[in-house]
């Protein structure tokens, strides 16, 4: 059974967001997502600086296998990235929740499509 | 048309492994993790279920000058119990097939032709026998094959059968061909026998510690060796000399394909080459090749080299070892170099 934390917002496409108390949102794929990808060996992460449109191409997540492109699940600007992934991407699938977070936006929406954890934990049923 | 399973369906599906088609069949692509098992065949013994592999017999007083004609090896020159890897090619010189031809004796010998290609070698063996006086019987559907590979590999095989196998050797115990083969580049052997016996070796050789390995973890470790996919780094117009096997052909014998390959000989022509990527990333079959700004060629295999922990691949170039040249993953020239296989 794949973990689905409460606290967290998730979107259709695997994706989990925390928003702070500033309105930042961090973003990282879920722990289903991460166990269908299996093994991470290699992530393209987005420059700081760099902004998206809810539903962008924002990052890629590379598997022995394939590779997977991660959406931007708000508009909004990163403001940080998880460096750690470049050397050490096996994180995501090690701690999908916390260490293996991805970037950091801040949101100039909204969180609109976005499901809770019961709603998420649904999907993927 | 329903994928085909092999007896060993349901202790795959239990043991965790995602099923895949290939090549008409139901297989295991991994159990826990690519990396993971390909870690296990390189430092402990891995175990596959190869079964959709084929197996042709062909028996006879001429067996010996036949396959000597069908394959690029001489097979006169093989002894009982002898294991050759070589190509089969049609009168263009282009490869059908590679296979281990498995000499039981001078009588009787044994192809193992790719899965995809099971039907096209029993084809092309039947229509080139008139001249000889050979029987041959394709038993595909019903032997199995296992493949015990490893570091840890011979131990299990001592433990299992209370038998030991050297490398490119083979023995028959009981029913079963138990050869000092497999396509890791790892110590280890190939079980080859009846279908109904597949159960038996290998639960007992899981029971005993060997990590069930799926197909993904095959092609990695076949690929750091710079050993050939057939249907990927030849699939139907690609010389044993333009893959870089030129060892495998014995020039002293008659075969089919000779001709075409003397000829190429004296010409220049792309090799399949190693391609080793510098910056980070993974290479995938089909990712462009540049040299001077100029496309030159595609890769065939790419993948992650869990073991170098850098992008691997294979591509028919003509440039020195050495050359740089860039790859082109997902949009981004990537730089790499030729290098030779194998990667390790």
């Amino acid at each position: 059974m794949s973990e689905v934390p409460d606290n967290l917002s998730y979107t259709k496409d695997h994706e989990w967001m925390l928003i702070d108390d500033d309105g930042k949102v961090r973003v990282g794929i879920t722990d289903y997502a991460q166990d269908a990808l299996s093994d991470v060996v290699f992530m393209e992460l987005p420059e700081i600086g760099s902004k998206f449109s809810e539903g962008d191409v924002m990052a890629v997540a590379e598997s022995v296998k394939a590779a997977s492109d991660i959406y931007a699940p708000v508009s909004g600007e990163i403001v940080e990235v998880n460096d750690k992934l470049e050397e050490s991407p096996e994180l995501i699938n090690e701690s999908p929740y916390e260490f293996g977070w991805m970037v950091v936006m801040i949101s100039d929406n909204k969180l609109k499509n976005t499901l809770d954890s019961e709603s998420y934990r649904k999907l993927i049923d | 048309m329903s994928l085909r399973r092999t007896p060993l369906s349901k202790q795959h599906i239990e043991l965790g492994a995602k099923m895949v088609d290939f090549a008409g069949w139901e297989m295991p692509i991994q159990y826990s993790s690519i990396i993971t098992e390909h870690n296990a065949v390189r430092k402990a013994a891995g175990i596959f279920d190869v079964s959709h592999m084929g197996q042709i017999f062909v028996r006879g007083p001429d067996a010996v000058k036949f396959l000597s004609y069908i394959t690029t090896w001489n097979m006169e020159r093989q002894k009982d119990g002898d294991c050759r890897y070589c190509h089969i090619l049609n009168e263009n010189g282009h490869i059908i097939d590679d296979t281990i031809l498995y000499t039981i004796n001078a009588n009787e010998y044994l192809l193992v032709p790719n899965a995809s290609k099971i039907s096209e070698i029993r084809d092309w063996l039947l229509n080139n026998s008139n001249d000889f006086d050979v029987t041959i019987e394709d038993l595909s559907d019903t032997y199995f094959c296992l493949a015990l590979q490893g570091p840890e590999a011979p131990r299990l095989l001592g433990q299992h059968l209370n038998t030991s196998v050297n490398s490119f050797q083979l023995k028959t115990l009981n029913e079963v061909i138990v050869s000092g083969t497999g396509y890791t580049g790892e110590l280890g052997c190939e079980i080859i026998g009846p279908l109904d016996q597949i159960e038996f070796h290998w639960e007992a050789l899981v029971d005993m510690g060997a990590i069930p390995i799926g197909l993904g973890a095959r092609d990695t470790l076949r690929l750091e060796k710079g050993y050939l996919l057939s249907g990927q780094d030849f699939k139907g117009m690609e010389t044993t000399l333009e893959t870089n096997y030129a060892w495998v052909i014995d020039w002293d014998h008659e075969f089919i394909g000779r001709e075409a390959l003397i000829s190429q000989k004296q010409t220049k022509y792309p090799k399949l080459s190693g391609i080793l990527l510098e910056d980070r990333g993974v290479l995938r079959p089909g990712c462009s090749v540049y040299y001077n700004n100029n496309k030159i060629s595609e890769l065939t295999s790419g993948s992650l080299s869990p073991t170098l922990r850098k992008g691997i691949g294979l591509s028919y170039i003509d440039l020195a070892i050495g050359s740089k040249i860039t790859i082109v993953v997902r949009g981004k020239h990537l730089n790499g170099r030729v290098v030779r296989t194998p990667f390790l």
